[in-house]
């Protein structure tokens, strides 16, 4: 399968990683703006093809599947030009600035039957796929609720908040949080399905660039409820993942490797905490070495990304549908829409 | 002679602006839009033009009526693809911008972290070897970032005939910039020596500013390509002992001979981090070497090509570093700044000899 990478920037780099680790796949270009950031990928990645045109690559490499990396404001454009060139699209989050880009990418995808898979890489991380597994057989009950909190700074100079160059994700309503967005949408969809209503309140705490540097959201969806958070100041940084069920309680830390469970337990009532804390104390040292020791190897934080990379090119060398669907990834950008700031 | 300096309120940049005001060249300096300028004390024949190298649209005015580029930004901070972006890309943006100019002379500020000190015998100078892909990929990211921005610049400059000069100065240091990497490894106050003996390649910024300032109206400069050191340098302990007591920041210091702790990196890469895909910089033998590897330096070329000699000697210089701050930062302390620092020094005997 050939396969080609638009935007050779930050996140491109474990994209190119996970992609030289997949049997069957040739990464056969890359593509940027800037000549020497693709022929340094192409050099490192050892891709015979660079290009700074992504339609002049479209044409001669004619890729079953392409990657638009580029920053979330111009997805778009490489994205529709690759479906049209007949390629599957792997497109990070936020696909598109707008949901009717979204619709119309969609929309293009299905006329052209051709998939279209954004990047919900931490549904496929260890610890929501673990929720997930005791979940189907039944030892979690239903889900109550489940809380995705976000506290990431990211008011420091070289990033979102570069008071030399506006972020491109500033232009997106809800500025650099709208870049978050999708992760925390897609793990409330994976526990509690699509939205039925939503409240938000965004807020600015510190000056910065940034319209937004804090979000809290309480939804109602349609198996349970679910209540979403970004912080730019708590610290420290911390992606929390929790899920209430009915016979049992989950926690995770989407940053390190931490899971524990917390459940009702066939001991007296008042021991129950102590037994609890033993058993969470002992998850959570095996955690903090885990966590240590994933930092000396790839794909580290982003094993959601490659897991997810992994299942999607499976499927389609079996000509089976990837893992995110097309209705998924509506959904999930319907419950992102839904959290928006409100124009005023 | 109008010549445009990118990077110009950096620690180097407001140094070298400094230099060609005092050779009565004419400046415009290129700073990004959140520059606070206050401070530098830039009289107003200094022109100051804001842009940011990554975004700019406006960078072609930049060159207008400019003689010579004198390139010195890069990002020296953030990770490896912010690095990235921002030397190499930015350069490429700003070379675009040049060569639809008339501006044909080109001064670049490289770094001796080009050379492939892992691959260089006892000397490293000019014809040292470089890094080569695809083991350049390996080297941190600061190392890729001026690597390729030497290479993007070559390139510009034989496509357009431009008249280049490549500086490429040692450790550059100065007033707050008195730390170098190549002291060994800092774990709070104290200090792991490792080679406490090896010479540092480093450069005081004022006479590095000097040359920048030299070169770029100096015709024999043109097509050179020159390592920037004031002279062979000085030995890691001995700058060690004149920064902890010119900073005010004691603490013990541990030598380690630079053969050993090769070799326990070495051993560690080996056994432990071979397979490893994250491995700290540190531990890396080839970044390490190229921080602490024992070699000989030397700025034969650059006193040949151009008849250099430091306007300041070592002792001026860590004055100049460690001193009270003098008003006019281009000229020299006087002996009174001297004495303060030398009564400094001797305030703090008791600690230099215990430590």
């Amino acid at each position: 399968m050939r396969t080609a990478l638009i935007g050779a920037g930050q996140i491109a780099r474990q994209h190119l990683s996970c992609l030289k680790t997949l049997p069957g796949v040739e990464l056969a270009a890359i593509c940027d703006l800037s000549p020497a950031t693709a022929e340094a990928a192409a050099e490192r990645y050892c891709v015979r093809a660079w290009f700074t045109d992504h339609r002049a690559m479209l044409e001669k490499i004619r890729p079953d599947v392409v990657h638009v990396t580029t920053p979330p404001t111009s997805h778009f454009g490489p994205a529709i030009d690759s479906l049209n060139a007949g390629a599957h699209v792997i497109v990070e989050k936020p696909a598109t600035p707008t949901f009717e880009e979204l619709e119309t990418l969609v929309q293009r995808a299905r006329e052209a039957g051709r998939h279209l898979v954004e990047d919900h890489n931490y549904l496929f991380n260890q610890a929501p796929q673990e929720i997930l597994r005791r979940i189907e057989i039944g030892e979690f009950g239903a889900v109550i609720h489940v809380e995705v909190l976000i506290c990431l700074d990211i008011l420091g100079p070289s990033g979102f908040a570069d008071p030399n160059s506006p972020h491109p994700t500033l232009t997106l309503a809800g500025g650099a949080i709208a870049d978050f967005l999708p992760h925390l949408a897609s793990l409330v969809h994976l526990f509690v399905g699509p939205h039925r209503t939503a409240q938000t309140v965004w807020t600015k705490r510190k000056p910065s660039p940034l319209p937004f540097d804090e979000f809290r959201a309480v939804l109602d969806a349609e198996r349970g409820t679910a209540a979403l958070c970004f912080s730019a100041s708590a610290q420290p940084d911390a992606f929390w993942l929790r899920v209430y069920g009915e016979r049992m309680r989950a926690t995770a830390n989407l940053f390190e490797t931490r899971l524990t469970f917390d459940r009702p337990r066939n001991v007296p009532k008042p021991l129950r905490p102590f037994f609890s804390g033993l058993e969470e104390g002992k998850t959570i040292r095996r955690a903090a070495l885990a966590t240590l020791l994933r930092k000396f190897k790839e794909p580290g934080a982003y094993e959601g990304l490659w897991e997810l990379l992994a299942r999607t090119y499976g499927a389609l060398a079996d000509g089976a549908a990837p893992p995110l669907s097309a209705s998924h990834v509506l959904e999930v950008n319907r419950m992102v829409e839904a959290l928006k700031p409100k124009k005023r | 002679m109008r010549v445009l300096v990118t990077g110009a309120n950096g620690f180097l940049g407001r140094h070298v602006v400094g230099a060609l005001l005092a050779r009565g060249v004419e400046v415009r300096a290129m700073v990004r839009p959140a520059a606070h300028l206050g401070a530098l004390g830039w009289p107003s024949s200094v022109e100051v033009f804001t842009a940011d190298l990554r975004t700019s649209g406006e960078l072609r005015r930049a060159f207008e009526d400019v003689d010579v580029l004198l390139h010195l930004a890069a990002v020296v901070s953030g990770g490896e693809d912010a690095q990235f972006a921002g030397t190499v890309a930015g350069t490429e943006r700003l070379l675009d911008a040049m060569a639809a100019s008339a501006c044909r002379r080109l001064v670049l500020c490289s770094s001796f972290s080009v050379y492939d000190y892992s691959a260089t015998g006892r000397i490293l100078d000019e014809d040292s070897p470089l890094h080569l892909v695809p083991d350049v990929y390996t080297r941190d990211g600061y190392t890729i970032a001026k690597w390729w921005q030497e290479r993007v610049t070559r390139r510009f400059a034989e496509t357009n005939d431009w008249d280049l000069t490549v500086l490429r100065p040692g450790f550059i240091w100065g007033r707050d910039h008195g730390y170098l990497a190549a002291l060994g490894l800092q774990f709070g106050r104290h200090h792991l020596v490792i080679g406490p003996l090896t010479r540092i390649p480093m450069t005081h910024v004022e006479n590095c500013a000097d040359v920048f300032a030299l070169v770029a109206a100096d015709r024999r400069a043109r097509g050179q390509t020159l390592n920037v050191l004031d002279g062979r340098g000085e030995r890691i302990w001995t700058y060690l002992s004149d920064y902890m007591r010119g900073s005010g920041r004691p603490g013990w210091r541990l030598p380690v001979p630079y053969w050993l702790a090769i070799s326990l990196v070495r051993l560690a890469y080996a056994t432990v981090f071979r397979t490893a895909s994250k491995v700290p910089s540190i531990l890396i033998p080839q970044r390490f070497e190229s921080r602490l590897k024992p070699l000989h330096f030397e700025n034969r070329r650059l006193r040949e090509t151009l008849g250099w000699t430091p306007p300041l000697d070592y002792q001026q210089c860590v004055v100049r570093t460690y001193g009270p701050a003098t008003p006019n930062a281009a000229e020299p302390s006087g002996a009174g700044a001297l004495a303060v620092l030398n009564s400094r020094f001797n305030r703090r005997n008791r600690f230099s000899k215990s430590s």
